[in-house]
């Protein structure tokens, strides 16, 4: 099915107007996957239970097919009131929706903005902060060094994540939120969608690429989770549980404890150059960019590659690996920061073993460019033309956790050490084909508190 | 875009560039591949169409690169560089003739202290075959050098290798240059070596 310009653009303006435009092909090109039974409502907001399948031999988390963000600023004072409104929004969307993808899946974030200007007494004497960084939990924006000049850092109050296999369940939870509450005024609306490929098929990025004609589309794997052909949410790959709790491991203290529970979330759009990717690497070199140079016993072809606890780089193999290629991989980047470097026993008694990994993504394509809806569109630089991209969501117990497997990817490590690379060069892979276009840090607060948080304080 | 730009450049140029592979290498075309041939040695590959807007005139409006190693192999390019927006056509011919083997090129990874230097097929990541006029040529989508962001058919024919290529840059997409070199792959004609 290849969807016309005019079609496409129809799309779009349908978009701006809350349609979900292009995304509607989703439901019409891969039906919903099974999912197991939820359990209750966690406490947390971010953890969501979505099963997993096997994917050439690994275990791979069934991400859900459709994703949304929907970034806001606030439009009342009294915000008594307004946190009453929200939570009885909240609650009866809880009530309509299992706590799954078969469901619905809120996620409330609040940035840096409103606790700044909205609670700040409140906020000084509970957020929590970073021991290990000696900052608090949520810091401000910042680039990094293979951003562009160009990318904005924003400033929204709230950021609220919809995920679903249903775009009927994700509509309404935006009517209900954006549309019918009347205490924020959009800034953004971003969508997209993941995975469907693991049955053999061919996979939903593949089939909206090829569908909105975009660039280097037919060079995307056929069955392949996202654009850039790898499996992206092996469990391995993922933080389990309730790792990314800003309590969980120790170098975060929860003062008085009115954000246990809670997380920290970072958002990001990146637009993805599939042409440059699937035409200047052959697969060879895409799997030591995305990996590690070094990883040769990978089949031709493959999309699942074991990240396992036993797979990872150390930051002495990355400096070694660096040393005789002059370049080093994506996940062995990142992974000295983003695992575990010994076991430690959780608040709650659970075990989360050396090599585990910690951050939480909930990251997903998109075709916008960069988002579905701008309220500034000039200074966002919305486009109706879509573009291969990513929306990327990412759960960590802190700012500073999140700062640093985001500068280790691009070879600055925890310990300061850098590995000297050009901030877009090919030795870095990934981040020649990448650019990040927007950031903002959030703070996801539990459940109980999602609304407005500090606010009856 | 770059498909809007493609049909409007189609319709502009017509297809002065094009000739039927019965009749041969194409008269305003041939004198200069069969200079290669005997140059060469070697029997060369003469297409019949080329895609919009160019020709495939060796010595001619076209010609970007026109070059023959020691070893006999060539490469004889051809570009049409858009500088009014029209994008880029760029197709390459190759030829190595006596061997068959994939070639190998040079990499160089720059760092912050020396460039590391390395080898790499200089065509790689086949995806497939096109069969045409005898033609099993094998599809390559990532290629070094003059062929880098080209998607390239290579063949073998009587113990030499022979490859056609094509920039995939606006006006044209993957899709289309693709398409292209099928097109290309359909016309080529053998031109043998006089005297």
């Amino acid at each position: 099915m290849r969807l016309t310009r005019r079609r496409f653009l129809g799309g779009a303006a349908a978009a701006a107007l809350g349609g979900a435009g292009i995304y509607e092909l989703v439901d019409k090109l891969t039906p919903a996957p099974a999912r197991p039974v939820a359990g209750p409502v966690p406490p947390e907001q971010h953890v969501f239970h979505q099963g997993s399948v096997q994917s050439e031999g690994v275990e791979v988390v069934v991400p859900p097919l459709h994703s949304e963000v929907v970034t806001a600023i606030l439009t009342v004072d009294d915000l008594h009131a307004a946190q009453h409104d929200l939570e009885q929004t909240l609650g009866e969307l809880d009530a309509a929706y299992s706590p799954d993808p078969s469901g619905l899946g809120v996620t409330v974030a609040w940035g840096l903005p409103y606790f700044l200007h909205r609670v700040p007494a409140q906020a000084k004497t509970h957020v929590p902060f970073d021991r290990r960084a000696n900052k608090p939990v949520l810091v401000p924006e910042r680039r990094f060094p293979s951003d562009p000049d160009a990318t904005i850092l924003e400033h929204n109050d709230v950021a609220v994540l919809l995920r679903s296999d249903s775009l009927d369940h994700i509509e309404a939870a935006r009517k209900a939120l954006f549309e019918d509450l009347h205490i924020f005024h959009m800034t953004s609306i971003r969508r997209g969608f993941a995975g469907g490929g693991f049955s053999g098929k061919r996979s939903l990025p593949k089939k909206m690429a090829i569908a909105a004609g975009i660039p280097g589309a037919d060079l995307i794997p056929d069955t392949s989770e996202l654009f850039l052909g790898f499996t992206s949410t092996q469990k391995a790959g993922l933080g389990p549980g309730l790792i990314a709790n800003h309590e969980t491991l120790g170098f975060v203290d929860v003062r008085s404890g009115y954000f246990h529970g809670g997380t920290h979330m970072h958002l990001s759009h990146i637009s993805e150059d599939l042409e440059a990717w699937y035409l200047n690497f052959d697969f060879d070199e895409r799997v030591l960019t995305a990996f590690r140079p070094g990883l040769t016993k990978v089949k031709q072809g493959a999309q699942t590659v074991r990240q396992g606890p036993r797979d990872i780089s150390t930051q002495a193999e990355l400096a070694r690996q660096f040393k005789q290629t002059g370049r080093f991989g994506h996940s062995a980047s990142i992974q000295p920061a983003s695992r575990l470097l010994q076991d430690v026993v959780g608040p709650d008694g659970t075990v989360y073993r050396k090599g585990t990994s910690i951050p939480q993504r909930a990251d997903f394509n998109t075709l916008d460019n960069p988002f579905a809806f701008s309220a500034n569109p000039a200074r966002d630089k919305l486009s109706d033309e879509p573009v291969a991209g990513v929306h990327f969501v990412v759960f960590n117990p802190s700012g500073d956790d999140f700062e640093r497997n985001r500068l280790a990817m691009d070879g600055v490590m925890p310990d300061g050490t850098k590995l000297e690379v050009g901030p877009r060069s090919r030795a870095q892979g990934f981040n020649s084909v990448l650019t990040t276009t927007h950031r903002q840090n959030f703070l996801v607060p539990p459940r109980r508190h999602r609304s407005f948080p500090l606010a009856e304080l | 875009m770059a498909g809007v730009a493609a049909l409007a450049l189609a319709a502009l140029v017509p297809a002065a560039s094009s000739a039927s592979p019965s009749s041969g290498c194409p008269a305003a075309w041939k004198s200069g591949w069969q200079a290669l041939a005997n140059r060469i040695q070697a029997p060369v590959y003469c297409p019949t169409w080329m895609p919009n807007p160019l020709d495939a005139k060796i010595g001619g409006d076209y010609i970007d690169i026109n070059s023959v190693a020691k070893d006999r192999s060539y490469l004889i390019s051809f570009l049409e560089h858009g500088d009014l927006g029209s994008g880029d056509v760029h197709v390459n011919f190759r030829g190595y003739p006596g061997r068959t083997a994939i070639p190998t090129c040079t990499t160089v990874v720059l760092t912050g202290k020396k460039p590391i230097r390395g080898k790499t097929a200089c065509f790689a990541d086949a995806a497939g075959t096109r069969t045409d006029r005898g033609i099993r040529a094998t599809v390559y989508r990532v290629n070094q050098d003059a062929d880098q962001w080209h998607i390239l058919l290579a063949w073998r024919h009587k113990g030499s290798l022979y490859t056609v290529s094509q920039h995939v840059i606006q006006p044209y997409t993957y899709r289309q240059v693709v398409k292209n070199l099928d097109r290309l792959l359909a016309g080529l004609v053998l031109v043998r070596p006089e005297g």
